[in-house]
């Protein structure tokens, strides 16, 4: 691994003196491109400077100045920091940018996202088909300009909730069924669903049958799996071209848990959106929480109280055992077996969760985080409980599902073999997380780009190198054993003292600039980015999902693979709707 | 012809469908029971003691449930299918001896429908007609995941039908008859599975795979078909599915027992006829535990792998296993040495100890992607 | 032994009835609420692109094909499995003639590809 280089060492603005420029905005990093010249400081630096991971791509609309602006962000998977880059249209529709997705394949669905939600067109881009919202949805909701139905104000609190200086709740002024508002003449009895010939003109143009030899004309089928399918984790629907048992071709369709948390984040306050954050990757609340009090801390620039460091990585870990122990468990599941190794994973997950209760009173939405610490300290018998746990209890369990299940014969031949993604294509397609891991690239954020206080821990980044299915699985259980290494020495090392650095408070005071702050959440890179105007409420306020990226490699995987296989290698992506859909 | 015959075929066999039907009823209970149990779970317990009267409450909710017949269906095969799917699951039984005889009001009752010397053939032929059944829900569905779930299902059944075959020729070797009643009897000094292990447990994957349970549920495969080829059926109708399904577990269980496991045999059975069904019972809820312990281990086996392991083990071995038999029996026979017939068991052994080092080599040869 | 068969006959019709029956018993009591929605084809919610029913791939049916051919030794098996006392060690030297004629037919099968689901 090369010594990880900073951010000032890359002089982009000497390399392409004619057309970057550094982003001189008070509180704001990194460069400007000229549109034209996109792609090519993109090759550049892709190319020369080894920034290999496109992290996120998105768009903030600076309506003030007239400019929509789309913002990058690039990593080395040799760990370090980024790089930021950005480029700046004129908000005059259309807003054309030049598409990125040949320098990186990942770009594929974040554009799409900014596209339909800002209304960026990327020019190149192969498929710029709407993703989170249908096709014939009117705007572009993250405009500023875009007004929703029953719009009120731009930010909470809204002051029609507070007529005579008491709370009145929306509900009691939209009842259910009236805080809808139908375009007109639309009556929901002769309702016909959208026009999806786009979506199926792109699976066709997708297909492999033009390039594999004549299957002796068999014809080719278009199955929905989804979104009521018991297999694809909630409400994804993908579109597959069979042949006979073969995937020909396939589309992801999502969004149809689609609730634009974007737009929420900028509707309400800092503080406000930490339980909204428990909603996104409903399986770890305490990942979430932890990844936007991480930004928002860094745009703030507060310390946080060093107990609350170490309670925040425990709960961090403990939230990744669960994790990665139902992913073990409804693998097997759609591998077919009959929920019996999910529901031993679940029986330890039961008593993790009972730890999430223990300090914040929810199991899976905990809303647990605060800006410079955490709500509350761990009480004594949970602190017991925590200690039982990682000192006997779940080690013993681990091995005892690993003696269990890693030499099943059929699991083996199921796994063993069956190519996910290697190095070269997760990177491409942005992946991150254990997947990627799996397939031999080191990448953990905790190593490759510390924060909190996970540098002070001894534990190695687990690495697999085949890429299968097989090393997917396995490196589930590495990572356990090594959060347990983790959860040892930091509850040995855990200081007395408090627990926020900061007075509790409802509104915080966030200074003007952006901040991008990036933690890894047991499903891959879950990043924030947050731009402050200095009011109490974001301005602009984005989530770079592991598991939405993430999906943006499923075609890749998943063309022609067995049908059977899909199943489970959509299940190694370990996506959830909630984080997806967003 | 005498009216009591009458009497008699439509009483026993009205009761024999009763016990199936009772029986599909309780297996239900029984295997969400033992699931639960290996689960870590407790499963139903509320209705009635311990729960018993929970497949009653089920067959209730069943019947009131909206018998719905879609628009898009072929009506008619739409509606026989179940029909050709349940009515074989029962018949199938006709010739399994449940115990020898008995007197009732001076008349001798036979505990068994038919006493058909050709019962295997019987067997084979009934057991390959609910493939259509099946294959006909998924054509009739009109539905691709049914269709596909259909046709995937029929493919399997009828390569695994030819193990099943070659598993009955092997019973029909050691017991020198096609006649159930008298392999039960050849078994009064040894059960079949003593000599022949190997074939007893290539018979009981094969019928794992003709009944679609796991790791074979292939046809239905809820993770990646929905629910196969009864994905559009409801009510009742789905009802008869599910009914065909388990009570073909229990028959071919009771199949199972009377070819390798001495049938009604045990203890005092000569003495006391009744005790017949209680044995053969017993048996049978071993062996359906044995398909419920599978079901909640093992994972599916993926499709092509699973009618690979089909054609190019199980078919060569089941082939290997009845061709052993006859050759230890036969030179047992006509060199007068016991020894070569001793030799069944462990020859058979060596068998299918080749074959599962095929299969243990193409597990380890499989290649690791595309790295 | 005829007679056997007849008390098969009778109990076919048994099974028969009991199986309308209960179809019958589901439309007597269940209820009846037809919508348009129930009349579309289940998939996954969405409406179906394209026929449900169609042609297969090729495979299957030849899969069906090497069932018969295989099933045909099974059946020539059963006869024989009966007799195989009597014939003694001519009768298996027949066997193993014929079973050498099959798996030459089956190896070839194999060759060819015909048991790959590739």
């Amino acid at each position: 691994m090369t010594a990880p280089a900073s951010t000032t060492t890359i002089d982009l603005v000497s390399r392409f003196p004619e057309f970057v420029t550094a982003d001189t905005r008070p509180g704001f990093s990194g460069f400007i491109v000229k549109k034209e010249n996109l792609v090519e400081v993109a090759t550049a630096l892709r190319d020369e400077f080894n920034f290999d991971l496109l992290s996120s791509v998105t768009g903030v609309d600076y309506i003030a100045d007239n400019k929509m602006e789309v913002v990058y962000h690039l990593h080395r998977t040799t760990g370090g920091p980024g790089i930021v880059f950005k480029t700046q249209v004129d908000r005059v529709d259309p807003m054309e940018v030049p598409s990125l997705i040949d320098v990186w394949a990942g770009a594929d669905f974040q554009e799409r996202e900014a596209w339909d939600l800002l209304g960026i067109k990327f020019t190149g881009h192969p498929d710029l088909r709407r993703i989170l919202l249908w096709e014939g949805y009117e705007g572009h909701p993250l405009r500023k300009d875009y007004q929703e139905a029953f719009f009120e104000e731009e930010t909470k609190p809204f002051k029609s909730r507070w007529p005579e200086g008491h709370h009145t709740y929306a509900e009691f002024k939209n009842p259910f069924r009236d805080n809808i508002k139908l375009p007109e003449n639309f009556k929901l009895d002769n309702y016909q669903p959208e026009n999806e010939d786009q979506l199926y003109f792109s699976l066709e143009k997708s297909s492999m049958k033009h390039t594999s030899e004549n299957q002796m004309g068999t014809d080719h089928m278009v199955v929905n799996m989804g979104p009521h399918h018991p297999s694809t984790h909630g409400v994804l629907r993908v579109a597959v071209e069979l042949n006979g048992e073969t995937i020909t071709s396939l589309k992801p369709v999502m969004g149809y848990l689609h609730r634009n948390h974007d737009k929420i984040g900028e509707r309400n306050t800092y503080l406000q959106i930490m339980p909204f954050t428990d909603r996104l990757d409903y399986f770890n609340s305490m990942a979430n929480n932890f990844g936007y009090a991480v930004t928002v801390e860094k745009l703030m620039n507060i310390p946080v109280a060093e107990r609350a460091e170490y309670i925040r990585v425990i709960m961090a870990e403990l939230s990744r055992i669960q994790n990665h122990l139902i992913f073990i468990g409804m693998l097997i599941n759609d591998l077919g077996s009959m929920y019996t190794p999910s529901l031993y994973a679940f029986e330890e997950r039961e008593l993790i969760l009972d730890i999430f209760e223990a300090v914040s009173g929810a199991r899976m939405m905990c809303n647990y985080f605060r800006f410079g610490g955490v709500v509350r300290d761990i009480p004594a018998d949970a602190m017991q409980k925590i200690k039982d746990l990682v000192h006997d209890r779940l080690p013993a369990k681990t091995d005892e599902m690993e003696r269990f299940l890693n030499e099943n014969e059929v699991l083996v031949g199921r796994l063993k073999g069956v190519h996910v993604l290697n190095a070269e294509e997760a990177i491409r397609n942005s992946v991150t997380g254990p997947v990627l891991r799996a397939a031999g690239v080191p990448y953990d954020l905790r190593r490759a780009d510390p924060y909190s206080v996970y540098d002070r821990f001894d534990f190695d980044v687990a690495v697999r190198y085949n890429g299968d299915m097989y090393d997917n699985y396995l490196i589930r259980f590495d990572e356990i054993r090594q959060s347990l290494r983790i959860l040892e020495q930091a509850l040995k090392q855990i200081p007395e003292g408090p627990i926020n650095s900061q007075k509790p408070q409802y509104q915080v005071r966030v200074p003007a600039g952006e901040a991008y702050g990036r933690v890894e959440s047991p499903k891959g890179e879950l990043a924030f980015y947050v731009v402050s105007n200095g009011k109490p409420n974001p301005y602009r306020y984005h989530v770079r999902a592991p598991s939405f990226v993430n999906l943006t490699a499923v075609e890749t995987m998943c063309k022609g693979t067995k049908i059977a296989d899909f199943v489970a290698l959509l299940a190694m992506l370990d996506i959830v709707m909630g984080e997806v859909d967003r | 012809m005498d009216w009591t015959m009458w009497v008699e075929w439509i009483v026993k066999g009205f009761v024999l469908c009763l016990i199936l039907l009772t029986g599909f009823a309780y297996l239900t209970w029984y295997e969400r029971r033992a699931l639960a149990r290996i689960q870590v779970r407790v499963g139903p317990n509320r209705a009635g003691y311990q729960g018993l009267l929970q497949p009653i409450a089920d067959a209730v909710k069943l019947i009131f449930k909206e018998e719905l017949t879609p628009g898009h269906v072929y009506k008619v095969v739409f509606i026989l299918a179940p029909v050709l799917t349940v009515v074989p699951s029962l018949v199938l039984a006709a010739v399994v001896p449940l115990g020898t005889s008995f007197n009732l009001f001076g008349r001798e009752i036979t505990l068994y429908v038919a006493d058909v010397n050709v019962g295997i053939l019987y067997l084979t032929s009934i057991a390959s007609i609910a493939v259509y059944g099946i294959v006909l829900a998924g054509w009739s569905s009109n539905n691709k995941y049914a269709m596909l779930g259909g046709i995937r299902s029929s493919a399997q059944m009828i390569s695994y039908e030819l193990t099943l075959g070659l598993s009955f020729v092997t019973a029909i070797i050691l017991g020198n008859s096609m006649n159930m009643i008298d392999i039960v009897n050849e078994q009064r000094g040894l059960w079949f599975v003593v000599i022949q292990p190997v074939g007893a447990l290539i018979f009981w994957i094969a019928t794992l795979a003709e009944v679609n349970r796991a790791p074979f549920d292939m046809p239905e495969a809820e993770q990646e078909l929905t629910a196969g080829y009864h994905a559009e059926y409801s009510g009742m109708k789905f009802a008869l599915f599910f009914m065909a399904e388990y009570q073909k577990m229990i028959v071919i269980s009771m199949i199972l027992a009377t070819l390798f496991f001495g049938g009604y045999l045990g203890p005092f059975v000569d003495q006391v006829p009744l005790l017949g069904p209680v044995y053969l019972f017993a048996k049978v809820i071993i062996l359906l535990f044995g398909m419920i312990w599978v079901r909640a281990t093992w994972p599916r086996i993926r499709y092509d792998r699973l009618m690979s392991f089909g054609w190019k083990i199980l078919l060569p071995l089941s082939l290997a296993i009845a061709f052993i038999t006859a050759t230890g029996i036969l030179l047992a026979d006509v060199l007068n040495n016991q020894l070569f017939f001793w030799s069944i068991p462990v020859v058979s052994i060596i068998a299918l100890l080749v074959a599962v080092a095929f299969i243990y080599r193409d597990l380890r040869r499989k290649s690791h992607g595309r790295i | 032994m005829l007679l056997e068969y007849i008390a098969i006959g009778v109990m076919i019709l048994v099974a028969t009835l009991i199986a309308f029956i209960a179809i019958g018993l589901g439309g007597l009591f269940g209820p009846k609420k037809p919508s348009a929605e129930k009349d579309t084809p289940y998939e996954s919610g969405m409406n179906p692109y394209g026929e449900g029913t169609r042609r297969m791939p090729v495979r299957f049916y030849l899969v069906a094909v090497l069932f018969i051919l295989f099933d045909i030794e099974v059946v020539f098996f059963l006869p024989w499995a009966i007799a195989f006392r009597q014939l003694g060690l001519f009768g298996l030297l027949e066997m193993v003639i014929f079973i050498v004629i099959l798996l030459i037919g089956y190896v070839y099968a194999w060759k060819k590809g015909a048991l790959e689901w590739e």
